[in-house]
């Protein structure tokens, strides 16, 4: 025992020593050699094209991650995070424009922009992509398991069917929740409009009681434990879904769905500007990007890379989803004070009254 | 006779502590609770007390009432669970004791996020219990043992009864034992000997452990978003939801500030109860 104890001194204090040495050589190396701080989502993107960049560059690259937009928001606000490079979703885009949070990109150091497919050059939240520019996106569609749903669903209607009562699952997320109600009653996913947020909202109601679970973390391990059959899922879920558990399809319903990208963008104040930039014109790079796309699974917006990609990328239609889907797919857009209705119906919702 | 003034220095370190990681956040959320809410959802620094005009809405009551029922009820269950086993272990010989409290210990060294998880692992549709049941042909169809009030239940008494266990341990290993040698010798039975002597004397063993067992189950959010679904709205949801989807800090910090005001009238009135009922012995 006491053997036991005084190895783990030793190990400990070699950890402490180590962290120590590491610290210190940073710090020293920062004359010479540049370095890029990522704050951005888990495992977004290969790490062997991180590994590249800084090769090719001779720099080094660090990255923290983060779970929600909005833990990321207050990081930033909070000021002095040193963050280089974050990932915002479309939303929060908008929100941090308007915040006066996000630099100006200099479109001379990306050339490699203009490989962007034309839908992504314009998005709402950002129309000239002054700050931002799309990274990986997807479309909410609905996911459902064929072993118990025989007929493939065609409208968001059919999550309310009787069959699959206490098998359906929702994302946990008000403004993608109430969206899909709004869009399956006709409505813009972002109305402030309030009848049309009542209509949305009973509704809703009326699906919640068959509803087995809420989740956006870990959808996708409900669906491919088939502890759910049918539910609203994003496409580059769906894909994962899909490769785990054959039997799950993925499918947008014919009243259209709610659009969503994670973007690139620059916070306020960033030290090293210019080398974030060459990082994102890397990214850009039509061969970076297969090699990027393939490792991490999302649908890659560079058109020129399209032809690089293998067949087996190409054919996946949860990646590659149908140009006629995407016209029908809109954005979220933030609601402004509007968000306290969303949360108020979406607090009643759960409240189960 | 120690003097004063260095067992009051003895303190200095925790005061600090407490000062700057308790006491100071805390004012910032009173202050938070005060502001505004602007259009994108930053804090304006703006007086109102719309925040707590806002709590009042038969909605937000409803789920102040939901919150502090479900609290009860784990801590009741706490009780009912939680004294048999201190009481067992109470009893068994010094080098047993030390097993049965490593045994109830041992789950907080694993993070508790990790344990709710396992729990999901056991019941859910594909899970352990589902796939025994069924392979030995007692059902044919998979029982939802997820994703409802009963598993919520199940995995708060879970993760507090530790807090109960400890706590009435204590206050039985304190107990006085000659006296209720002295009510078997007056001729009580077990179950009255244990009834007017025992569970007055491990009172405050109770007292604490249901204080710990309460709070802790009134914050709980963890518990409701993995093993309930996320389909029951406990107020330490919705104060998530406003830090979180909502983006309005000052609302959730006024939820906070209630959630927190309540809870402490109910714990005071819980103290006041128990109080008056020893009164009442002391003078029968």
């Amino acid at each position: 025992m006491k053997r036991f104890k005084s190895l783990m001194i030793g190990a400990l204090s070699a950890a402490l020593a180590l962290t120590v040495v590491g610290c210190s050589s940073s710090s020293s190396e920062k004359q010479e050699e540049q370095v890029l701080n990522i704050y951005s989502w888990a495992d977004n993107f290969d790490p062997d094209v991180i590994k590249d960049f800084e090769q090719k560059y001779n720099v080094k690259v660090n990255y923290d991650v983060y779970g929600s937009n909005e833990e990321m928001l207050a990081k930033i606000q909070a000021g002095a995070s040193g963050y280089d490079l974050i990932q915002p979703s479309d939303y929060m885009v908008a929100t941090m424009i308007q915040l006066g949070l996000l630099e100006d990109l200099n479109k001379e150091a990306i050339p490699n922009m203009k490989n962007i497919v034309s839908t992504f050059q314009t998005p709402p939240f950002d129309p000239d992509n002054k700050h931002s520019v799309v990274y990986t996106w997807g479309i909410t569609g609905i996911a459902y398991n064929k072993k118990f749903v025989k007929e493939a669903p065609t409208s968001w209607a059919d999550l309310w069917n009787e069959k699959y009562k206490d098998r359906v699952i929702l994302l946990n997320d008000p403004r993608e929740v109430m969206g899909m109600s709004l869009i399956k009653n006709g409505f813009s996913n972002s109305t402030k409009d309030k009848g049309e947020l009542e209509k949305a909202f009973a509704d809703l109601k009326t699906l919640v009681p068959g509803v087995v679970a809420f989740d956006t973390d870990n959808i996708k391990q409900k669906m491919i434990a088939e502890e759910a059959w049918i539910g609203t899922v994003w496409s580059g879920d769906a894909a994962f879904i899909h490769a785990q558990n054959p039997d799950v399809e993925y499918v947008i319903p014919k009243e259209g769905a709610t659009i969503w990208a994670d973007t690139l963008a620059i916070p306020k104040g960033a030290k090293h500007k210019e080398l974030a930039e060459k990082f994102i014109d890397y990214l850009m790079d039509p061969q970076v990007s297969v090699k990027n796309y393939e490792s991490i699974g999302y649908s890659n917006p560079n058109e020129q890379a399209y032809s690089l990609h293998s067949e087996e990328y190409r054919s996946n239609k949860m990646i590659f989803l149908d140009k006629a889907d995407i016209a029908r797919a809109e954005w979220l857009v933030d609601v402004g004070d509007a968000l306290q209705e969303y949360d108020r119906y979406w607090t009643e919702m759960k409240s189960g009254r | 006779m120690l003097n004063k003034k260095p067992t009051k220095l003895l303190a200095l370190p925790a005061l600090l502590w407490l000062g700057a990681l308790f006491v100071l956040p805390m004012l910032l959320i009173v202050m938070l609770s005060f502001w505004k809410r602007g259009t994108y959802g930053q804090v304006v620094y703006e007086f109102t007390a719309n925040n707590y005009i806002r709590i009042v809405d038969p909605l937000y009551g409803q789920i102040f009432w939901d919150t502090f029922v479900v609290a009860i009820l784990t801590t009741v269950l706490s009780i009912l669970f939680g004294y048999p086993l201190s009481y067992y272990i109470s009893r068994l010989e010094r080098s047993k004791q030390q097993i049965w409290l490593l045994l109830v210990m041992i789950p907080f060294w694993i993070n508790f996020l990790v344990r709710s998880y396992a729990w999901v692992i056991i019941l859910r549709s594909q899970g352990v219990v589902n796939t025994i049941l069924q392979s030995l042909g007692i059902i044919s169809e998979p029982l939802p043992l997820l994703y409802n009030s009963g598993s919520v239940m199940l995995g708060m008494v879970y993760t507090l009864v530790p807090f109960m266990v400890l706590p009435i341990y204590v206050s039985l290993e304190q107990m006085d034992r000659r006296k209720l040698e002295a009510a078997y010798d007056l001729g009580a039975t077990p179950w009255k000997a244990f009834w007017h002597v025992t569970l007055p004397m491990t009172k405050s063993g109770v007292v604490t452990g249901s204080i710990l067992v309460f709070v802790s189950s009134i914050g709980m959010f963890v518990v409701p978003d993995v093993m309930g679904g996320a389909k029951s709205a406990l107020m330490g949801n919705v104060i998530q939801n406003q830090f979180l989807s909502a983006r309005d800090w000052p609302f959730g910090s006024a939820l906070s500030i209630v959630l927190m005001l309540l809870s402490m009238l109910l714990i005071l009135l819980f103290f006041k109860a128990t109080k008056a009922s020893e009164k009442k012995e002391g003078t029968a």
